[in-house]
């Protein structure tokens, strides 16, 4: 084990690079806008009391630096500015659009590993065959498909002909758990990447796993098939997988996005593309820096765990 | 193993066919389309002349879908062959160099830029630009890029560790016939298989982000676009959502297949 002190240490490095990058790049926004910033942001209402009124609240009179420096020291408090379109706090939108949002997340990282192990796991068990070739035709079409022309066909088909569910999450507020029809659809989707993904390579390291010696031998010493596949077989199966976890991440937050546009879910995807087309810049901000941060903790969260379990493995840093 | 050689074939034909109309369809279409538009007719209407009906502004459909391929498919062709003209001299150089700083000045940006969600960073800029269709390509192959220059590097680092490297270097040739000339043709197979991967998932970024509004004008003659505007009146003419909707999906799928069945194949060889 030389050396995992040190590797751990470079990644921590890395993620902190990392931060630091994402809380830079969210600053340079306002910096790139061509011309007077403020007069740029005012855009179809060009008054010169709302110049001025944009000018204050970005504090554009003051020196780079410092605004930056004021800027990433209220990030640490919490702090995240105020909206341009409103004048509430950037931290009210974010909480608002919060829960909706996590419990996308969590239902579907919740459903995600069984339903990618358990495709995987199927395909690879019946190689070749009927089951296999159908799991593995499928997950590789799926995996492609963005998210929006895969929901919206979703939504012709389950909400309109066949009336089985409502077609978005509209009149339903923030209270999803409420009316667990209207998850249905939007979690399916977000899944359908993914699962795919991880489908496929659990499938060829349970392949790879099963064909191995140690698994010959304990056939040999009359060990059951499920025990064989699921405690000795999987585990070495999934380190493959988990480091591709980085990237299901990526996608995760991409796609929570898109389905809550779809679906018109009020979540903090919502609130950004809002603000996107508001140009609310404070607000588009917070929420980068609340994605972007959350996309470095989770990809050093998972290179940290696939460090630990499958040291071989050679993961960036 | 058999049994897998009994798959591919099918496998490639199987993408071949899906992916046929819709890139038929995006390259041929505007040849097609005809120039005017004709008289607008009420929005979300079937029949009427239309054999779609009418989309949200009262526009043919049948003619948005054939116009509407174009851009998805030039923009993501354009955006990979971006990519990797940033990627292959940033990976190349990186990895034939013997000079450690200069190799970690290359790739540790690279590193820090992998960590940002990629649709994040197309959104923060259409926050504060409005990107064209040039705008877009350039986006998206700046998010594609450092993935891209990963794996120039890596390929390129174990073709530079071959013995050969060290004869052509000893025989004093130039850093260009190394470069390009050894190490770029012996990693050409890796990278026709990362583009083919690329472009699948270039495809996917450059319709979500025209899904969302980044790159495109808001009544656009573009799949993405449709499916977006005229989901308005899905209960009324679906026609106008599913049409596009499903093109795109068999693209994407498709294109998968296809890349997909290729390497296998050339695995095999």
């Amino acid at each position: 084990m030389i050396g995992l002190r040190s590797w751990v240490a470079r990644r921590l490095l890395l993620g902190v690079a990392q931060t630091a990058a994402v809380v830079l790049l969210v600053f340079a926004l306002t910096e790139a806008l061509p011309g007077d910033a403020a007069v740029a942001l005012a855009g179809d209402q060009p008054d010169p009391e709302r110049i001025t009124a944009i000018r204050e609240a970005l504090h554009l009179d003051r020196p780079a630096y410092e605004r930056l420096a004021d800027w990433a020291a209220g990030l640490l408090h919490g702090d995240f500015g105020t909206s341009l379109a409103s004048g509430r706090p950037v931290s009210s939108y974010i909480a608002d659009g919060f829960g909706p949002t996590v419990l996308l997340a969590v239902l579907t990282m919740g459903l995600l590993v069984p339903a990618g192990v358990g495709l995987g796991v199927l395909a690879a068990r019946h190689e070749g065959r009927l089951a296999d070739r159908l799991v593995s035709s499928v997950t590789l079409g799926v995996y492609a498909v963005p998210e929006f022309a895969f929901g919206v066909l979703l939504i012709t088909v389950f909400a309109l002909r066949l009336g089985w569910l409502p077609p978005t999450a509209v009149g339903y507020g923030t209270d999803l758990l409420a009316h667990p029809a209207a998850l249905v659809l939007p979690v399916l989707v977000l899944l359908s990447r993914p699962v795919c993904s991880l489908a496929r390579l659990v499938r060829a390291g349970m392949i790879d796993a099963l064909a191995s010696p140690y698994v010959a031998q304990a056939r040999r010493y009359g060990i059951s098939g499920a025990r064989i596949r699921y405690a000795h077989a999987l585990p070495n199966a999934i380190a493959p997988a988990a480091q591709q976890l980085a990237r299901t991440i990526d996608w995760l937050l991409c796609g929570v996005i898109v389905v809550e546009a779809l679906y018109v879910i009020p979540g903090l995807g919502t609130v950004l593309m809002n603000a996107v087309a508001e140009r609310d810049v404070p607000v588009v901000q917070g929420l980068a820096v609340v994605f972007g941060l959350t996309a470095v903790v989770l990809n050093l969260g998972a290179d940290l765990v696939v460090h630990r379990f499958s040291p071989r493995a050679g993961v960036a840093a | 193993m058999k049994t897998l050689a009994g798959i591919r074939p099918g496998r490639f034909t199987l993408g071949l066919v899906i992916v046929a109309v819709p890139l038929a369809l995006a390259l041929l279409g505007p040849l097609f389309a005809g120039g005017s538009s004709g008289p607008r007719a009420p929005s979300f209407t079937l029949g009427g002349g239309h054999w779609l009906g009418t989309d949200f502004v009262g526009r043919d459909v049948w003619q948005q879908v054939l116009l509407g391929g174009q851009s998805v498919v030039l923009v993501a062709l354009a955006a990979t062959a971006l990519a990797y003209l940033v990627a292959l001299p940033l990976g190349l150089i990186s990895a034939l160099t013997h000079r450690t700083w200069l190799e970690e000045l290359l790739m540790r940006p690279v590193d820090v830029l992998l960590a940002v969600p990629s649709l994040l960073l197309i959104l923060l800029v259409a926050a504060v630009f409005s990107p064209g269709a040039v705008g877009l390509s350039l986006l998206v192959a700046l998010v594609n890029f450092p993935d891209a220059a990963r794996i120039v590097r890596a390929a390129a680092a174990e073709a530079a560790s071959r013995p050969a490297v060290e004869a052509l270097r000893m025989q004093g040739e130039t850093w260009w016939r190394m470069a390009v000339g050894y190490v770029g043709r012996s990693i050409a197979r890796t990278l026709a298989a990362d583009a083919g991967v690329r472009l699948t998932g270039v495809l996917y970024l450059v319709a979500t982000a025209a899904f969302l509004g980044v790159g495109v004008e808001p009544d656009a003659a573009d799949w993405a676009v449709m499916v977006d505007r005229n989901r308005t009146g899905l209960f009324v003419q679906p026609w106008a959502v599913v049409v596009p909707a499903l093109l795109i999906v068999a693209l994407t799928m498709g294109s998968n297949l296809l890349f997909d069945a290729v390497l296998q194949r050339r695995k095999r060889t």
